[in-house]
């Protein structure tokens, strides 16, 4: 793989983790548990969204398919997507808790690549970081609230933790083509940003009076369960195939439509 | 009908810095974090926004309604509204 090819691999898995985990969130318009949240959802959403898109504006510069096409004409298949991404909404002690581990992952990626030796896709981190700022403000604040709140909300958030810890470490499955790309700081090892994650979050659960499968030595923080990879080398769960199938029927009905 | 949701919290929002804020409308929240959130979710994402304030329903002071006396404008003051004055346009004596 080529330098061009590892950048439009590496675009591609960020843009696919972005856009299917905003159309999961989407699933929550009008149904979240409060009309407040629920507004605040949808937009997370659409932020979420729009940073895909934007991620695959930089994809066709380098010579790749359009943003609509990527999105709405690509099969389950050939996407790239993490399997946590890909997993039904759950009830809201999930979304919540799953929002707040991409958002910790996403601020610390975009940290990295706003000092990328690519001046693309350094740009678009500095544009999208403070909207990840505002994101993770939100989420760790819904999960310090409802961690310890009542004994339902407690139960329910560590139900959710014990859920998808796994999962969102597969968020740090090596893309294919990374090692080219690390070498030449255009992007940081996905090591990095796990061993970062773990330091992260840890605390935050503690603080939240949850608990994580996690050991701890001496300020290091590694993760006791095994991730949940596979995405990365396009190998999906069913639930992938049904949210494509849900976001792609309207527009391959009539491909190229202008609303 | 009984709210049963979060405590409501009074939005005030400021468009520009020096403006005046203005009320625009509540939002339920558990605590005041969360409340500005809130706030800034529901009425700062289609305008331009600078500053939020919120405070606790509870806290406004309100007159009644059904103390007719307080606004009671029963004889001529017809004097006191400034119309016949029209003061020009603000900031239009600059240009």
């Amino acid at each position: 793989m080529n330098k061009n090819e590892a950048i439009q691999t590496y675009l591609l898995a960020l843009a696919d983790d972005e856009l299917i985990l905003g159309h999961r969130d989407a699933e929550w318009t009008g149904h979240a548990p409060l009309i407040e949240e629920d507004i605040a959802f949808s937009n997370i959403a659409q932020d979420e969204i729009g940073h895909a898109q934007a991620l695959l504006r930089i994809y066709e510069s380098l010579g790749g398919n359009d943003p609509d096409t990527m999105g709405f004409l690509r099969d389950a298949d050939e996407f790239t997507c993490c399997h946590f991404v890909q997993m039904p909404k759950g009830d809201w002690a999930y979304t919540i808790v799953r929002q707040f581990f991409f958002d910790a992952a996403e601020i610390i990626r975009l940290r990295y690549l706003k000092n990328s030796t690519y001046e693309l896709i350094r740009e678009l981190a500095a544009k999208i970081y403070p909207e990840e700022q505002y994101h993770l403000l939100h989420t760790q604040g819904n999960v310090e609230r409802l961690g310890d709140a009542t004994e339902e909300s407690r139960r329910r958030m560590q139900r959710a933790v014990d859920e998808a810890f796994e999962q969102a470490l597969g968020l740090f499955e090596k893309i294919p083509g990374e090692d080219v790309l690390i070498d030449e700081k255009i992007i940081p090892d996905s090591r990095t940003l796990e061993a970062e994650w773990l330091q992260f979050v840890t605390p935050v659960l503690k603080r939240s009076g949850l608990q994580s499968p996690v050991i701890e030595t001496n300020g290091t923080v590694e993760s006791n369960v095994e991730p949940l990879y596979g995405g990365r080398q396009k190998k999906h769960t069913e639930h992938l195939h049904k949210i494509i199938e849900d976001m792609q029927k309207v527009y391959r009905m009539i491909p190229g439509a202008k609303w | 009908m009984n709210d049963t949701q979060l405590p409501i919290w009074e939005v005030f929002h400021q468009e520009k810095r020096g403006a005046s804020h203005v009320h625009v409308g509540a939002v339920h929240a558990s605590d005041e974090e969360m409340a500005l959130q809130m706030a800034k979710e529901q009425f700062a994402r289609r305008q331009e926004c600078v500053s939020l304030w919120v405070v606790r329903e509870e806290h406004v002071v309100k007159t009644n309604y059904d103390v007719p006396f307080f606004f009671a404008r029963n004889t001529d003051k017809e004097y006191r509204e400034v119309y016949g004055f029209p003061a020009p346009l603000k900031g239009k004596h600059r240009e």
